[in-house]
């Protein structure tokens, strides 16, 4: 007991009790201070265990909050994301995250997808699993960014995330603080990411002009939805050629919205230089503006007022495909060819054709019979009538020749009498020696200067009744120094050859009976024959002596008797 | 209980055991092997986490083990009405299955995380079952009847006695065995040894018995005795050699196992006071595994 009370020193009154009971129960001092021992060590290990668990400030805590929750470690804390007996509701985390809360309460961005929506926070973003835990475990490669409401197609899905995703681009600074790293308060309009270019002149729906493959060309615009509805050659008309880049607010501009488009002088250069005036669909169309509306086109408007035929010409015929071409008017050959080949050159000048024609017709002339009898050759009598090609167009060369024509005849007129006019009755071809302008079949022939002069009747017929003579084909072909001065040439033998007995050189034997005024043998003398008329002979008709007869078939009235005798007649 | 049907008694909890634990491990290996900040990440964490179909599942099983193996065993151990049922052992053998299945199964449910207040109840539970095994050490060190209760020094040495008899008479061994097995199972060895020799001289007779033995063994070969009874020899040996030892550490060993209660039983005290504390938050917070 000594023992004891030396152990008791300064000890409370409950070891002591404790330690007398033992004893009285065990009879074992040493048992006392074994179990002492024990329950010290037990002790310590206890408060050891505790001691390690409050140094994971846990508690209760299942593990570690993830750094940004950090703050919210503690038991105090464990309801600001629990709910009693329902373990973790949403409305808890965005209680907090009110940036998450208004995107849902908007139905805009991933957390309002009805993939996530109804979903629980914690299924994506659970907790307790320590400060380095990937409460946000986003793989850009796997995350559909469909469901954030804003699809990425064309170059979007080739870019990184964090070309969009920058603080600089958040655009409700309001609500997100601009943290770094974070994906949220991004606007789907493309102005958020992207310079509008257009300086808000175009409003903020890009995409109903843009795709997101390429910026340019603009895809979606339809140039009919605007206020200039593109036709004609303006389909084919680049951009930038009315939409021309300037400098607006210190940045390069091309200007979309605002064009003046009134009349075309805005984007067009007036070539007429203000003559025309400004409304050019007068004249022009937009499928060209090489192509001119010749109804509303007033020429009289340029220096050259189209009269006559030119009012019918194309325009391509004078101004060829360039309408803005300014062909020389001045001389009718700017645009025509010379059709007389130089001949109405002077001087190596080609002359105006402004002399013979006018712009009514080329073929009409206004050349007067005043004007070519002032040449060389007069028109006169039935020159008068003649028409021009008759002299000046050379139908075998298909061509008109008014220099070198010839004032002769022959020049035009073809010599329908060959070799029938000797050189003696057409001197030099000069048609003149018997024909004259007025008429051509009157002749002016002096037919004393042959050898057969006209007497009698002769001079009463006309000349064809001895010179004309019709062919087989029934052309009439002149006889002129073929035809003999003997009667027969163009008398009949009517007698068949009876007289030819008493031809003589000097004299047709016809004229030897007959003259020129008529038929009658006025030069027979029955005197000068072998059977002299007397007595009742004188007073017989000829026919009673002289009877027709018909020899060879030929009937004739026999004038030369063979027989004299009486009885050759009387019977 | 026939001894066979105790063999299968007991080979059933080893069986359950070994299968429930290598199912755990290989089935979760991907992802208990998984750091813990990437765990939630993993395609089986929504079955395995703690509060997971499966993890919660089994914190429930093996606390129910756990709660129903310390009971039963302390009920049958403390209430006089409940000794008619079954032997003692045969109890201690359940209590004994159920609190290793359970707190494996605590294992698994905690993935092998261990923080919070809760931990303390783990490593209290661990405490509970490393005491636990070293009780049933120092249980089998101390001689009982299959009744479970202890038997005296004096049936100990008149066993010893009957067993030396038996190698002497029965076997015929030669007297330098005798007089060596005699000498390592002398009593005088174990006297006025204090607990941390005793100890030691466990652990140091567990190699000599094993060298004795094997010199046994050679001898035997040596004297071209039957392999049968060579067999029978050498386990009537190792009998008396453990006997004396017990004999021996008799009362060293059943201090120890007074001493032993003292750790044992406050530590599953403290692991289930924690447990129930973890039990109820959990269900405040509504994690009531599959009871909505």
């Amino acid at each position: 007991m000594s023992l004891i009370h030396k152990r008791l020193k300064g000890t409370e009154i409950f070891k002591a009790v404790f330690l007398l009971r033992h004893i009285k129960c065990r009879g074992n001092v040493s048992a006392y201070f074994v179990m002492k021992k024990l329950t010290s060590l037990f002790s310590l290990s206890i408060i050891i265990m505790i001691m390690v668990s409050m140094r994971t400030n846990a508690q209760i805590s299942p593990g570690n909050l993830t750094l940004a929750h950090a703050k919210l470690e503690g038991l105090s804390n464990c309801t600001k994301c629990h709910v009693l007996g329902k373990q973790v509701e949403n409305f808890k985390c965005l209680d907090c995250h009110t940036e998450i809360k208004q995107l849902i309460d908007e139905g805009k961005g991933y957390h309002a997808s009805s993939d996530v929506k109804n979903q629980k926070c914690y299924k994506c973003h659970s907790e307790h699993h320590g400060r380095n835990f990937r409460i946000i475990n986003f793989d850009p490669n796997k995350f559909d960014h469909n469901k954030t409401g804003f699809r990425l197609d064309g170059k979007h899905t080739q870019i990184k995330c964090e070309d969009c995703h920058q603080t600089k681009f958040i655009i409700n600074t309001t609500l997100f603080d601009k943290r770094s790293g974070t994906y949220l308060g991004l606007s789907t309009k493309c102005v958020s990411c992207h310079e509008d270019v257009h300086q808000n002149t175009l409003g903020t729906n890009c995409s109903s002009c843009h795709n997101t493959v390429k910026f340019n060309p603009a895809v979606f615009f339809n140039h009919n939805n605007a206020k200039f509805k593109l036709t004609g050659a303006h389909t084919k008309v680049e951009c930038i050629k009315c939409h021309v880049k300037e400098t607006f607010n210190g940045k390069t501009f091309q200007k979309f919205v605002g064009l003046d488009f009134k009349n075309c002088m805005p984007c067009h250069a007036d070539v007429h230089k203000g003559q025309l005036g400004n409304n050019c669909v007068k004249c022009h169309n937009d499928e060209s503006f090489l192509v001119v509306n010749r109804n509303s086109f007033d020429h009289d408007k340029t220096r050259y007022p189209l009269r006559g035929a030119h009012v019918e010409v194309s325009c391509k015929s004078c101004h060829g495909n360039i309408p803005l071409s300014k062909p020389k008017f001045a001389k009718c050959t700017d645009c025509h060819k010379d059709e007389h080949f130089g001949e109405f050159t002077v001087n190596h000048v080609v002359e105006d054709c402004k002399n013979c024609h006018t712009v009514e017709s080329f073929k009409s002339t206004i050349f007067t019979i005043q004007e070519h009898n002032k040449g060389n050759f007069e028109l006169t009598d039935a020159h008068l009538a003649v028409p021009c090609q008759s002299c000046h167009y050379k139908s075998n060369e298909k061509q008109w020749h008014f220099k070198n024509t010839g004032t002769r005849c022959i020049d035009c007129h073809n010599n329908v009498h060959g070799s029938e006019l000797t050189a003696k009755f057409l001197p030099d071809n000069k048609c003149q020696s018997c024909h004259v302008t007025d008429d051509w079949n009157k002749i002016n022939f002096n037919h004393d200067l042959t050898s057969f002069k006209l007497e009698g009747k002769h001079a009463e017929i006309s000349c064809a009744d001895c010179h004309e003579q019709k062919s087989a084909g029934g052309k009439i072909i002149f006889k002129f120094a073929s035809t003999k001065s003997d009667c027969v040439t163009c008398h009949n033998d009517v007698h068949f050859g009876q007289f030819n007995s008493e031809k003589t050189d000097d004299i047709p034997v016809c004229e030897k009976c007959h003259g020129f005024d008529n038929w009658k043998p006025v030069k027979f003398d029955h005197e000068k024959t072998a059977f002299a008329l007397k007595g009742a002979h004188e007073k017989v008709k000829c026919s009673d002596c002289h009877k027709k007869v018909t020899v060879d078939g030929n009937e004739f009235i026999q004038y030369k008797l063979k027989d004299f005798k009486c009885a050759a007649c009387h019977s | 209980m026939t001894k066979t049907v105790h063999r299968f008694y007991i080979a059933s909890f080893f069986l359950i055991t070994i299968t429930a634990t290598l199912v755990l491990s290989i089935e979760g290996f991907n992802y208990y092997k998984t750091p813990l900040v990437d765990r939630f990440f993993s395609p089986l964490d929504t079955l395995l986490k703690p509060s997971g179909l499966i993890g919660h599942g089994l914190g429930i099983i093996g606390s129910l083990m756990m709660i129903f193996g310390v009971a039963i065993y302390m009920i049958r151990k403390r209430v006089r009405y409940f000794h008619k049922f079954g032997y003692l052992k045969h109890w201690l053998e359940f209590h004994i299955f159920l609190c290793t299945l359970g707190p494996i199964l605590i294992l698994f449910h905690t993935a092998f995380k261990f923080g919070g207040i809760v931990a303390v109840s783990f490593w209290s539970m661990v405490a509970v079952v490393i005491s636990g095994a070293i009780g049933k050490f120092i249980y089998t060190q101390v001689p009982h009847t299959i009744q479970g209760q202890m038997i005296s020094l004096h049936e100990l040495n008149s066993l010893s006695e009957n067993l030396s008899q038996e190698l002497k008479n029965d076997y015929g061994l030669s007297d330098k065995i005798i007089s060596k097995i005699e000498q390592i199972s002398s009593l005088d060895r174990y006297k006025r040894l204090k607990f941390g020799a005793s100890m030691a001289l466990v652990i140091q007779d567990y190699f000599g018995t094993k060298n004795v033995l094997n010199m046994l063994k050679k001898e035997l070969r040596v004297a071209n005795v039957h392999k049968i009874q060579r067999k029978k020899i050498l386990k009537t040996a190792k009998e008396k050699l453990v006997i004396s030892r017990r004999i021996g550490l008799l009362n060293t060993t059943q201090k120890i196992l007074k001493y032993w209660h003292v750790i044992h039983l406050p530590f599953a005290i403290i692991m289930f006071i924690i447990m129930f504390v973890h039990i109820a938050v959990e269900i405040i917070f509504g994690y009531t595994w599959i009871f909505k």
